[in-house]
């Protein structure tokens, strides 16, 4: 016969338990629905970079970015409705002096996130600018959650993320806005 | 039974532990008006680099310096400067920013000083001549403060201001131009 005693620790036990995994079944629901792209793997170049911006835009300041920019003015009106929807923009740019201080190895730990489920990348996104520009745009449903710009040449590489709803015609729009570096991104044609 | 209570109030402390941090750094975000951590950043550079502020008046030297950065962050107009508030500056002059130190790490200690009660917004460094700047930015009721950390081998400076949403609404749209102008301003003598 089992005492109160050891009734109660194993119940508590099984609540710890259970609690635990409900906690880790919502960070591997976080997880899985966010678009926010970890840029630290990057880390280890910025002591050989020459300059480094970083941008961060989170939640709270894109709220108080909706807050800030008026309606009734055209310039204001038209930032406020671009940037409605969004929920986060982050910006990572090295640059480099020299060719060859960073292997495209570096850029591995990036690219295997943009690989993982949710993730596309846009075959049509096409950019003017030298080295490779890569768009992926992530999708819950019909629900864009996110898109990542992972854009390298020889001297230079840049993160572009931005959550929320957000297209390439938007993204074009805010290029040279809010740290997002010229991508020099082809306007993309309309459909027919 | 002693068993027992004490495993549901630890279980108990540790949840509400959990579930009130986030809560605190929250109310800390929105009121704007505890700790600042003005001086604890100003603390940190000096930890760091092993050097010492100087107390200039704020309508000395200084004071010119910063009102010409907050006038820039205004949109260039002094008039507007009575809109920036409060203003608070630390200056470093002619003091040795070893980028040897490392940048990376100087990073990590002001994220670290600053993250609970601001939101970094701008960051950007040249490791190999340790050029840095640092904005972050908080929410302070209908205003906002706006913290600046400039740093060159020589000198550096931290600005706290206050600003209004029309003019945080051009830090917002030219960070890097801004931030850039914040550091000639800053540290280049007028």
């Amino acid at each position: 016969m089992k005492s109160a005693k050891q009734i109660s620790v194993r119940t508590l036990w099984k609540f710890a338990a259970l609690a635990f995994f409900v906690m880790l079944g919502a960070g591997v629901n976080a997880t899985a629905q966010t678009a926010k792209i970890q840029t630290s793997s990057l880390d280890h170049l910025v002591a050989k970079a020459s300059e480094t911006f970083n941008l961060d835009l989170d939640e709270s300041l894109m709220q108080l970015t909706a807050k800030v920019f008026k309606s009734n003015d055209p310039d204001e009106a038209r930032v406020k409705a671009l940037v409605s929807g969004l929920k986060g923009i982050h910006v990572r740019v090295l640059e480099f002096e020299k060719e060859g201080e960073f292997l495209a190895a570096d850029l591995e730990a990036i690219r295997v996130q943009l690989r993982a489920p949710g993730w596309n990348k846009i075959v049509n996104a096409k950019s003017k600018k030298e080295g490779s520009v890569d768009v992926y745009l992530m999708t819950s449903g019909s629900q864009i959650l996110g898109l990542a710009v992972l854009a390298a040449d020889a001297k230079e590489i840049a993160v572009v993320n931005i959550l929320g709803n957000i297209d390439l015609e938007k993204l074009s729009q805010l290029e040279g806005q809010f740290g997002i570096p010229d991508l020099s991104l082809e306007k993309p044609r309309p459909k027919n | 039974m002693m068993k027992k209570v004490t495993i549901v109030g630890t279980l108990g402390l540790v949840l509400t532990l959990v579930l009130a941090l986030p809560a605190r750094a929250k109310n800390d975000n929105k009121d704007g008006n505890k700790d600042d951590n003005f001086d604890g950043v100003v603390k940190v550079i000096e930890r760091f680099y092993h050097v010492k502020h100087k107390s200039i008046p704020l309508l000395a030297r200084a004071g010119m310096k910063t009102a010409l950065t907050a006038a820039r962050i205004a949109g260039g107009s002094k008039k507007r400067l009575a809109e920036a508030g409060s203003l608070k500056v630390a200056y470093f002059e002619d003091q040795d920013f070893d980028a040897a130190r490392g940048v990376a790490s100087f990073q990590a200690a002001i994220n670290t000083a600053l993250r609970q009660t601001w939101s970094p917004f701008v960051q950007v460094t040249s490791p190999r001549s340790g050029e840095q700047v640092y904005i972050f930015l908080r929410n302070a009721g209908e205003k906002f403060h706006v913290m600046a950390i400039t740093i060159d081998r020589r000198d550096a400076t931290v600005v706290q201001i206050t600003l209004s949403p029309s003019s945080l609404a051009k830090l917002l749209q030219d960070p890097e131009d801004m931030g850039r102008a914040i550091n000639d301003e800053a540290t280049t003598d007028q």
